[in-house]
């Protein structure tokens, strides 16, 4: 007689892998049958089979039946009763990457355009366009049969690899603690036992004449397009679990054809992986690689710095990834925060629009980038690049950098079996010296450990990696390689103005004990005793550094913030952990009071002190940078320009009070509101030429929109493009702004808008606008401006155009009047003078 | 006619304006004295006196939403319209006072 329980499922997910796991792992070891009905679907699952219990697709508050049948039913029954009432609700703890994602919306062209397209957080911008190669992801290798073996002993063959798998599971879980990533190892055991799972790969031999490779890559491909058809996101993304079973099996059955260790690129390809390590990236062949797309969330893994620094554009926390094919071709729109596959007419014209937007941009760009970044009220700070190779240096200078404010050198180091000779690593010194033309470069030593292991150092793996033996920690015990890179590096300086850096500074005998090697060499090659006179320089991100200046500054010259490693451990939170983002960030204002204590105490002592992490990346923290009186902040050779114009608008003044309130501030949230406030920055003329187009192509309202914003964004208007659209559309979405006789006046109230502005299209052909007078629109006038503006400045000039407007005689003058110059300058007679 | 009005949209930055200066415009083409109030982003500008008012044959309220002490305007006879209206039929308007 078969005992039952009826139960409604309590997981906020449904039934997937994890869940399923623990079930299974519950109904292992009794004798009788263990069966999960879901009542919705009447499908009817074998609690020992993880496989069956999803397939069975039970979704949250489904009615389920548990039905215990034979010999030790009783036992089994109390047992599975036990589980299903007290464990089963908490076995799946919500996991930071499926808590749902606030996205801004993507433009209105693009998103109505019928493409394909997923969104993410987008950590390295840019495009990049290319085909899908997976990462992690199940490839047979080249050159196994898939059928016509011996049956017998491709059974022999799937059993002993299945054996050797378990155990080699069973030998990981014994060394891991609990986590997440014991908790994965234990889904992937209970797949590679599964009875669904061997059973069909010894069918597909028995009676398919598959070999063992052949019966693998059946059963991946079965269980992977069940999942995939699934409506759970997170059972698709269990499609990886799978490949990963499969892949490690098929390298137990074939260990010589383990799947490539170095992905085969295609000319242009956009890697799509669930996480990738640095030293997978750096294995990529980066000629090669267009874009990255992760479904892990982590913004500042050393993975997202590698990429930054090469320029690859890449997009994290993607939901959904299994749902892009391999060698798809797509576009990693960094920018947006999208990858956009299927692409329609429509996307391919929004990307055309956007082509001209970048190009303008970058234009505008450049010239800051030509000259020296100065406050409005005239304060100085340097802008310097930070680099991991020398090949980005040219960029750099290019994009208007002051100086190199850190360059990594541990990239040199990484990715190879051996260390980098004399020659090689003094090839890369100098060419990042000389291409400074002068201006000063800072290398840092090498930073190396924790997360980023070198397999020739043969550091220990730790269980807190950023807590323990790295960067100068390591020096004493790998002295001939550090003692080859100072001496490198000394040699190196003939061609520049070098300064050395250290990394991970807690105490003072560290930095001795480097001065020591570095007199000692200095001596060594110039045959002379005396000290070394190149500038030796320490990081500052550990938090006891901070509080150890003014012996630190007998040794040493220079000081960096290294903002990143310095918040983790101040506000003793993983950058990594999406949860703790909150607290990881520069805006707490016992951060910034850090920051200022640090700042003011090396000027008193008259040493140079600069940032290089990456809040100095966020133009809009510049006030607060400013307001410290940092002499150089460092970022990524990219964002140059754009900090360089951005600071220009400032005043330091200013920027010194909105530091002052921000130190008294409560949360990180009342600074960023600090941050937004408009009298920081002086703003640019209403009107200007570069915000007239007269020959716009606009097809339709839409275009003629997207054009517009396009406009504020390539002058450095808009804070956030997407949302002064998105402000604009719901204006319009009252009533049409075509207020007939050809004209029409989108505008909007946002703080989106960076600087108030006007923007005159006059179109080439009129659109529909749904005017008042049901005739095509041919002029488009936008009016933008700030909310928290309020009644000042700006208004009284949008007031007077939307008076002058309804004036035959003033429309027909911008409408037959002459180039983008002319209409500006008649504006700015008409208009009166914003304040 | 001596006419008094007053223009309001929704975000106050351009409809309010284009209908103030739309209704002077119609008005003076018409051959009527008008005094126009706007309440727009820049709060109540050209802000009509209970003797405006009171001296006033009528008055046009052409707004889209609720407005600044509507109860000025309770003695006197008065034509609502969307702001739309103003801007596309005015004369309309002033055939209904």
């Amino acid at each position: 007689m078969p005992l039952e329980l009826a139960f409604a499922c309590p997981l906020p997910n449904g039934m997937h892998a994890r869940p399923a796991s623990a079930l299974e792992a519950a109904a292992r070891g009794f004798a009788a049958e263990v069966q999960l009905i879901n009542q919705r679907t009447g499908s009817v699952a074998d609690a020992r089979s993880v496989m069956s219990l999803v397939a069975a697709d039970i979704r949250p508050n489904d009615p389920c039946v548990l039905r215990v049948n034979g010999a030790d039913e009783r036992q089994a029954f109390a047992r599975m009763k036990a589980f299903v009432e007290e464990t089963l609700p908490h076995c799946d703890p919500p996991l930071p990457q499926q808590e749902p994602q606030e996205w801004l919306p993507l433009p209105r062209l693009l998103r109505n355009s019928g493409a394909r397209m997923l969104q993410g957080t987008s950590v390295v911008r840019g495009i990049g366009r290319g085909r899908v190669v997976r990462a992690g992801g199940f490839r047979l290798p080249d050159g196994l049969a898939l059928s016509g073996g011996v049956a017998a002993e491709e059974r022999r063959r799937l059993a002993s690899g299945l054996e050797l798998l378990q155990s080699d599971y069973e030998r990981r879980l014994a060394a891991l603690g609990q986590g997440v990533e014991r908790e994965l190892v234990a889904a992937h055991q209970s797949l590679a036992r599964d009875g669904w799972f061997c059973g069909l790969m010894t069918e597909a031999i028995a009676a398919r004449g598959k070999t063992a490779a052949g019966a693998i890559a059946e059963a991946e491909a079965h269980f992977s397009s069940m999942l995939l058809a699934r409506e759970n996101p997170l059972l698709r993304e269990r499609v990886l679990d799978i490949q990963d079973v499969c892949r490690e099996l098929l390298a137990r059955i074939y260990p010589g054809a383990k799947a490539e260790r170095e992905l085969p690129l295609p000319e242009a390809a956009v890697v799509v992986a669930e996480t990738l390590t640095p030293g997978q990236f750096l294995a990529l062949d980066r000629s090669r690689l267009k874009g990255l797309v992760l479904a892990e969330a982590g913004r500042t893994s050393h993975t997202v710095v590698l990429a930054r620094s090469f320029g690859v554009p890449m997009l994290v926390g993607v939901a959904g990834i299994a749902g892009i094919s391999e060698s798809e071709p797509v576009t990693v729109d960094a920018e947006l925060g999208a990858v956009v596959w299927g692409m329609t007419p429509g996307a391919l014209r929004y990307y055309e629009l956007q082509a001209r937007r970048e190009r303008r941009r970058s234009e505008v760009l450049q010239r800051h980038a030509a000259v020296p970044a100065r406050t409005s009220d005239g304060g100085r700070l340097e802008v310097g690049a930070n680099l991991v190779s020398s090949e980005e240096a040219g960029l750099a200078f290019a994009s208007g950098a002051d100086g190199v404010g850190l360059f990594r050198t541990e990239m040199l180091f990484l990715g190879r079996s051996a260390a980098p000779g004399e020659e090689e690593q003094f090839d890369a010194y100098r060419r990042v010296l000389e291409s400074a033309g002068g201006k000063p470069v800072i290398i840092r030593l090498l930073d190396i450990g924790g997360d980023k292991p070198l397999p020739y150092l043969q550091l220990p793996k730790e269980e807190n990696p950023f807590l323990g033996y790295r960067g100068i920690r390591i020096y004493r015990g790998f002295e001939p390689v550090i003692r080859t890179q100072l001496r490198t590096l000394l040699r190196a300086s003939a061609h520049g103005r070098l300064r050395l850096l250290l990394p991970m500074v807690s105490c003072l005998e560290e930095a001795r004990w480097v001065r020591g090697v570095m007199d000692a060499e200095w001596t060594a090659m110039n045959g002379r005793g005396g000290s070394c006179p190149i500038a030796l320089g320490a990081m500052i991100e550990v938090p006891s550094a901070a509080f150890q200046l003014d012996e630190l500054s007998r040794e040493l010259d220079f000081f960096s913030i290294g903002s990143n490693d310095l918040l983790q451990y101040f506000m003793a939170a993983d950058r990594a952990d999406a949860r703790l983002a909150g607290l990881y960030s520069p805006l707490q204002p016992a951060f910034l009071r850090l920051l200022k204590q640090i700042v003011d105490r090396l000027r008193q002592l008259g040493k140079w002190v600069g940032l290089c992490g990456e809040m100095g990346g966020q133009a809009r923290h510049l006030p607060l940078l400013i307001g410290l009186g940092l002499d150089e902040i460092s970022v990524a050779p990219s964002l140059i320009g754009e900090l360089k114009r951005e600071l220009s608008r400032l005043s330091a003044a200013r920027c010194r009070e909105c530091l002052e309130n921000a130190l008294r501030c409560g949360s990180a949230a009342e600074v960023e509101r600090l941050l937004a406030a408009k009298d920081l920055r002086q703003a640019p003329p209403l009107v200007a030429p570069e915000l007239v187009e007269v020959d716009c192509d606009a097809a339709n309202k839409e275009e003629a929109i997207q054009i517009a914003v396009d406009l504020l964004h390539a002058q450095g208007r808009a804070v956030e493009p997407r949302l002064v659209e998105e402000a604009v559309w719901a204006r319009e979405q009252v009533y049409s702004t075509g207020f007939g006789a050809g004209f029409a006046v989108p505008h909007c109230k946002s703080d989106a808008v960076a600087e108030g502005s006007l923007v005159v299209l006059r179109l080439k052909r009129g659109v529909d606008w749904g005017a008042l007078d049901g005739q095509p629109v041919r002029v488009v006038v936008l009016l933008a401006m700030r909310e928290s503006e309020g009644a000042s400045g700006h208004m009284k000039v949008f007031a007077s155009l939307a008076r002058q407007v309804m004036h035959e005689e003033f429309r027909a003058r911008i409408e037959r009047g002459g180039d983008a110059a002319d209409i500006a300058a008649f504006l700015g007679e008409r208009l009166p003078p914003g304040t | 006619m001596k006419i008094v009005a007053v223009t309001a949209c929704p975000t106050g930055i351009a409809h309010t304006y284009m209908a103030a200066e739309q209704l002077e415009k119609t008005a003076r083409k018409l051959g009527h004295a008008i005094k126009v109030e706007t309440q727009g982003a820049m709060g109540i500008e050209n802000k009509l006196t209970q003797a405006d008012i009171d001296g006033a044959a009528a008055a046009i309220l052409a707004v889209d939403i609720a407005i600044e002490e509507p109860e000025r305007f309770d003695r006197i006879r008065k034509v609502q319209v969307p702001v739309q209206a103003a801007l596309k039929s005015p004369e309309a308007i002033f055939a209904q006072l």
